[in-house]
């Protein structure tokens, strides 16, 4: 009679937990900071935030080369952004230290430096030959299209970069919950041996 | 800077003897637990490691920020010793699910949530457990108040390692944790208020054999 009691009562708990998981609007309540950052002609962009949408403003962010050597530094401004031309042609490291234990960073592959790197060399190339000629060359065309698609992309880059930030979903949520109750099986199961024999 | 604020520390900022220090205590604690574990313990525990699991993406506005509940006061009060494991599964889950904390973190957050929930239960535990109703009632609210001032403090204390002053880190992360205290205080309050009615030994069970 009393064991029914205590699982009823577990049970009133559980439920009252799924009524305000469900209630909350749930995506909207992390807490984990991040970084995202893309590389566009010569600078790579950064965005920081905290996984409610809050910008991380005026937060320390310093960048390493590969071996990391620290390559620069510098504060994210009050939209939680920070940009810098490419120091290096190396995977850059790019990590952000927000106050009290919040870390994260973000790396920038080499490959997507070095073409970006390409791109800048050809458009200094391409320049100088520009105004004798009455049509377009090869290389002017190229590089308009460049970049109108860089501006065009702009916010596509963006969002993908976004997408990448995991923020805790109800599925993960509730299945976390399961795990707790798987193990609390397990626990039960164990104790239940060792009391028979 | 003021941003979402939170108890969890990240990995990769303390340096390895605060994470050794932070593991051994962690273990010592989670043993301690499981030998008072037994059956009919165990639902408790689960429930409220879930309760744990979740409070932490419940978010409480404040100011240009936000804050979110920890619920380790109300751990530490139904479960004495044994919150320490179920802190610590609540907060590897939330490591491995969302990235909150870390693995190697593990062992300093369990300790800066679930010691000063033992600290509690046993600064407030009887005086919550007496018949003084109002006397019970105060002792919840600080039950729920100073588990999270005890955490900020702990917290702060690990940061030291990072080069962070004690001072200005406690600062921030008490200042921050004010309104949290005080919602927990209040929710520990009602929790308290709702066993008293509804189920008395639940609040006495762990005193009878547990100190």
């Amino acid at each position: 009679m009393k064991k029914g009691y205590n699982i009823r009562f577990s049970f009133i708990i559980l439920f009252l937990t799924a009524i305000i998981i469900t209630g909350s609007n749930v995506p909207a309540l992390a807490h984990k900071v991040m970084i995202f950052a893309w590389v566009e002609g010569d600078t790579v962009f950064t965005e920081s935030k905290f996984s409610g949408g809050k910008k991380a403003i005026n937060a320390p962010v310093v960048i390493f080369d590969k071996d990391g050597k620290k390559l620069l530094e510098g504060k994210t401004d009050n939209k939680g952004e920070f940009s810098f031309k490419i120091p290096k042609a190396s995977d850059l490291r790019i990590v952000l230290n927000a106050a009290m234990g919040h870390k994260a960073e973000w790396t920038v592959p080499e490959s997507e430096i070095r073409e970006a790197d390409n791109i800048m060399e050809k458009k200094k190339v391409a320049e100088p030959s520009g105004p004798t000629t009455v049509g377009l060359s090869k290389e002017e065309v190229k590089k308009i299209v460049e970049d109108s698609l860089d501006k065009k992309l702009r916010p596509i880059v963006r969002m993908i970069t976004e997408s990448k930030n995991n923020e805790p979903s109800l599925t993960e949520i509730i299945g976390g919950i399961g795990y707790i109750f798987g193990l609390m099986g397990v626990a039960l199961y164990f104790i239940n041996r060792r009391k028979k024999r | 800077m003021f941003t979402g604020e939170t108890m969890h520390i990240s990995e990769g900022v303390l340096s390895a003897p605060v994470l050794v220090t932070g593991a051994a205590l962690a273990v010592t604690g989670i043993s301690v637990g499981l030998k008072k574990m037994d059956y009919e313990k165990i639902p408790q525990v689960a429930v409220l490691s879930s309760a744990f699991f979740v409070a932490s993406l419940i978010h409480v506005p404040m100011g240009p920020s936000s804050v979110h509940l920890i619920l380790n006061g109300i751990n530490g009060l139904l479960l004495g010793w044994l919150c320490f494991p179920s802190i610590l599964v609540a907060l590897a889950l939330q490591a491995i699910l969302f990235q909150f904390g870390g693995i190697t973190v593990l062992g300093v957050n369990t300790v800066t949530m679930a010691l000063p929930a033992v600290i509690c239960y046993y600064l407030f535990g009887r005086l919550i457990k007496g018949k003084k109703r109002l006397l019970s009632l105060a002792a919840a609210f600080a039950c729920g108040f100073f588990s999270v001032l005890l955490s900020g403090i702990l917290v702060a204390g690990a940061l030291l390692s990072t080069g962070e002053s004690f001072i200005s880190a406690a600062k921030l992360i008490l200042l921050a944790h004010i309104p949290v205290m005080i919602i927990e205080g209040i929710i520990t309050l009602f929790c308290v208020a709702f066993l008293k009615k509804v189920k008395p030994e639940l609040l006495g069970g762990v005193y009878e054999k547990g100190l």
